[in-house]
């Protein structure tokens, strides 16, 4: 949306824009920070735990991949549009692009985010890393995940509504 | 419950690394492990899934039903971590039937994750996991 759209719809989405080198310690930093500052930009919305979930798990996959350069994150919150929308770029390899793009592609054709949440537990061994974290994203978060390449740099988008509809309930016992 | 004479028998199993710790305890309504801090290295199954295999041979040797697995001291866990939760699942799968037991996570309506986290777990562990709590 371009600053004039702003004005004639009166929409001015809060924006959030990191880029850093990506050291692990900070990603528990960012994952408190992004918690607080959609608590701000969207009081009352009860999505910033979710929100600060997605940003902790799309940067966890982001860091490796960007072999010690820069990776970017924006965040942007739309009240009037109801929208929240994450984005984690950085530098990657076009076998790493297509491998993601795969495994996206492969999600996105499950319509139902909780069995493909519960298929990836059972497909990927407990005693390696990743391979979850796009998926517990797409569910946990209620967010819809895509991914382009602009510029020799890929791009993960997690999108979805800013009143989001609250998952079934927990606390009974199953069996 | 565990067999209360167990108690007194039970070894001192625990993990602390610098970001998280886990330990193995026993109270009045059984045994209880404890997760604190935030696990959220690249791979810390590296360090939980052996404390896990640890703690479920002694439930195992205590012939206990049920297992609290209090989370409320736990700010945070990532998808690397929540994999330790889906190994447990896994091993008290494997056992045989007489042996299984349950795992009562305990949780905090103050970590919003958790609500959705032991959820989509309960979904996994079918029959294995059950829930206490505030969420």
């Amino acid at each position: 949306m371009s600053l004039l759209d702003c004005f004639r719809t009166g929409d001015f989405p809060i924006q959030l824009l990191i880029r850093m080198s990506p050291p692990w310690v900070f990603i528990d930093e960012l994952r408190r920070f992004t918690e607080s500052f959609c608590a701000c930009a969207c009081p009352g919305q009860d999505r910033e735990a979710q929100v600060a979930l997605a940003v902790h798990e799309l940067m966890q996959n982001a860091v490796p991949q960007a072999h010690g350069e820069e990776v970017e994150l924006m965040l942007e919150v739309s009240r009037e549009r109801d929208v929240v929308a994450i984005r984690v770029s950085n530098r990657c390899s076009d076998e790493d692009y297509q491998a993601l793009r795969d495994r996206i592609q492969h999600m996105n054709e499950e319509p139902d985010a909780l069995a493909h949440y519960v298929h990836m537990m059972r497909e990927n061994p407990a005693n390696t890393r990743g391979g979850l974290g796009l998926a517990r994203v797409r569910f946990e978060a209620q967010l819809e995940i895509s991914v382009r390449r602009e510029a020799g740099r890929v791009i993960v988008e997690a999108c979805g509504p800013l009143r989001a509809p609250r998952l079934p309930a927990v606390g009974g016992t199953h069996g | 419950m565990a067999n209360p004479s167990f108690a007194g028998r039970m070894p001192a199993l625990q993990v602390a690394e610098e970001k998280y710790s886990a330990h193995l305890g026993f109270d009045p309504q059984g045994i209880r492990v404890h997760f604190r801090g935030t696990i959220s290295t690249p791979n810390p199954a590296v360090v939980l899934n052996p404390f896990v295999d640890a703690v479920h041979a002694h439930v195992l040797e205590a012939a206990a039903k049920e297992v609290r697995v209090d989370l409320t001291q736990l700010e945070f866990c990532n998808s690397s971590g929540f994999k330790s939760f889906i190994h447990w699942i896994e091993r008290i799968q494997k056992a045989p039937e007489p042996k299984q037991y349950r795992l009562r996570f305990v949780s905090t309506k103050e970590r919003k994750w958790q609500r959705t986290s032991l959820l989509a777990l309960s979904c996994y562990g079918v029959n294995i996991v059950t829930m206490e709590g505030t969420i």
